[in-house]
């Protein structure tokens, strides 16, 4: 009984030691009015040539407002790019708050962003990407049954940047960003155990929560 | 060989036979892969284009595939076939775009529909690049089409009966590129992924002809007076 809690204690400290995840926040323009009752949409960039920013991501960020705040309605980011297909695909979304202008010339475009009822849109552009990995193991198979043998460890990194358009004055309003960081580990000795960092997971919190707080500021 | 190295064992030949097929299989499974692209493709949000317009799919259009075999060791043959996404694509799109849309699959379709032209979309190449062989984690797709605007009698053979593309003289002709990329994720195959970013192209190809088709050459011309440009 003491040897199964003795090695218990020093799993739990494995696991709780090994995973650690920093977080670095940063906002630019102070939060001026929350909004009480309305719709946004969180949109990912994707005109890099090298990476995407991921849609689950976005539906991660999506959700920690949704559950935050009854009153903000998020519009679903699929749902949103195929009502105004083709204006928010990698070739023609726009930049900057200016360009959104330019497209409500269109009167089917105006229309369709008058129905939704659109009060922000938030572009998050960023990744998360694998940095560095070291150590090995071995796997094997035997009559007798099959092993591994090694260790391993990886450092993963999420970088994400939030801008924020305001659709009521047509501006640009503030920019948020998230940069977190860590390392797993995946002993193995016969059955490898993965000790994953949750990077995205925490960028995802901290960009949510700061989003929130920006957006139910006042209300 | 494989038969060979099952006949040095000890094995029954009901079992040798069912494990050559799994064998080969497997093998099969390794060196090729096959995607038929599928995809949901939106209608498009944009105030139609004032023209009647035929659309014809050649048949090359409606079958084309990409095929490359595999020349090395450690390569692998694809199949990519767009052919029939193509055709549910840009079925979605035309008939949003422009103000009244048929479909040409006929010489009588042609002397039954008054369209001021027709216009003809084609395939001239697709390419690909995987992770494997590129080292960047994005799957991506490059399409490249010609398209051409056409009046209705410059297809019509009428001694035969029946539709001519060979001695057709567009009025307006022009090309047009797309691409699609997907980046690797977790738990998602290859298969997936090249579809993924074919669907990406062919949407990219949807938003370059609708925000570029007013610029091409002869158009403008066309949509101001569509009996006397051509």
């Amino acid at each position: 009984m003491r040897r199964t809690l003795l090695s218990g204690l020093m799993l739990g400290g494995l696991l709780g030691g090994c995973v650690t995840a920093n977080v670095d926040e940063m906002t630019f323009d102070a939060p001026v009015a929350g909004m009480t009752d309305g719709s946004i949409v969180i949109l990912g960039r994707r005109h890099a040539p090298d990476y995407d920013t991921e849609p689950d991501f976005i539906d991660c960020i999506g959700n920690h407002i949704s559950r935050g705040s009854e009153s903000i309605s998020v519009i679903p980011e699929r749902q949103f790019v195929d009502a105004l297909y083709p204006w928010f695909e990698p070739r023609t979304a726009p930049l900057s708050i200016e360009s959104v202008g330019r497209l409500m010339i269109l009167p089917s475009v105006a229309n369709k962003l008058e129905d939704l009822g659109l009060n922000y849109m938030i572009w998050i552009d960023g990744r998360t990407q694998d940095t560095n990995s070291s150590g090995s193991m071995t796997c094997g198979i035997g009559p007798t049954g099959a092993g591994c043998f090694g260790f391993g460890t990886w450092g993963t990194e999420s970088e994400y940047e939030a801008t924020i358009w305001n659709f009521d004055d047509g501006a640009e309003v503030g920019k948020m960003s998230a940069l977190t960081s860590g390392q797993s580990y995946m002993p193995a000795v016969v059955v490898p155990i993965p000790i994953i960092a949750p990077v995205q997971d925490t960028a995802c919190d901290s960009l949510g929560t700061q989003l929130l707080q920006y957006l139910s500021a006042g209300s | 060989m494989v038969e060979r190295l099952l006949d040095s064992m000890t094995l029954g030949r009901k079992v040798q036979r069912i494990l050559t097929l799994i064998i080969l299989l497997v093998l099969a499974a390794c060196t090729s892969r096959e995607v038929i692209v599928e995809g949901t493709f939106p209608t498009p949000l944009v105030d139609p284009v004032p023209v009647s317009v035929g659309v014809l799919f050649t048949q090359e259009f409606r079958e084309h595939e990409l095929v490359d075999d595999a020349t090395g060791r450690g390569e692998v043959s694809w199949r990519v076939s767009t052919g029939t996404a193509q055709v549910e694509f840009w079925s979605t799109l035309f008939p949003a775009f422009f103000q009244n849309v048929v479909f040409i699959e006929s010489y009588e379709d042609l002397q039954t529909y008054d369209v001021d032209a027709v216009l003809i979309p084609q395939v001239a190449d697709v390419q690909y690049a995987i992770p494997l062989y590129t080292n960047v984690k994005v799957y991506e797709i490059w399409m490249r089409y010609n398209l051409a605007l056409v009046e209705p009698e410059q297809i019509i053979d009428e001694e035969n009966a029946t539709i001519s593309l060979e001695n057709m003289q567009p009025f307006a002709e022009w090309p047009l590129t797309a691409y699609g990329k997907t980046p690797t994720a977790f738990m998602q195959s290859d298969i997936d992924a090249v579809n993924l970013a074919a669907v990406m192209a062919l949407r990219d190809a949807g938003a370059n002809f609708i925000t570029s088709f007013l610029r091409v050459p002869g158009v403008m011309d066309w949509i101001e007076n569509p009996e006397e440009a051509q």
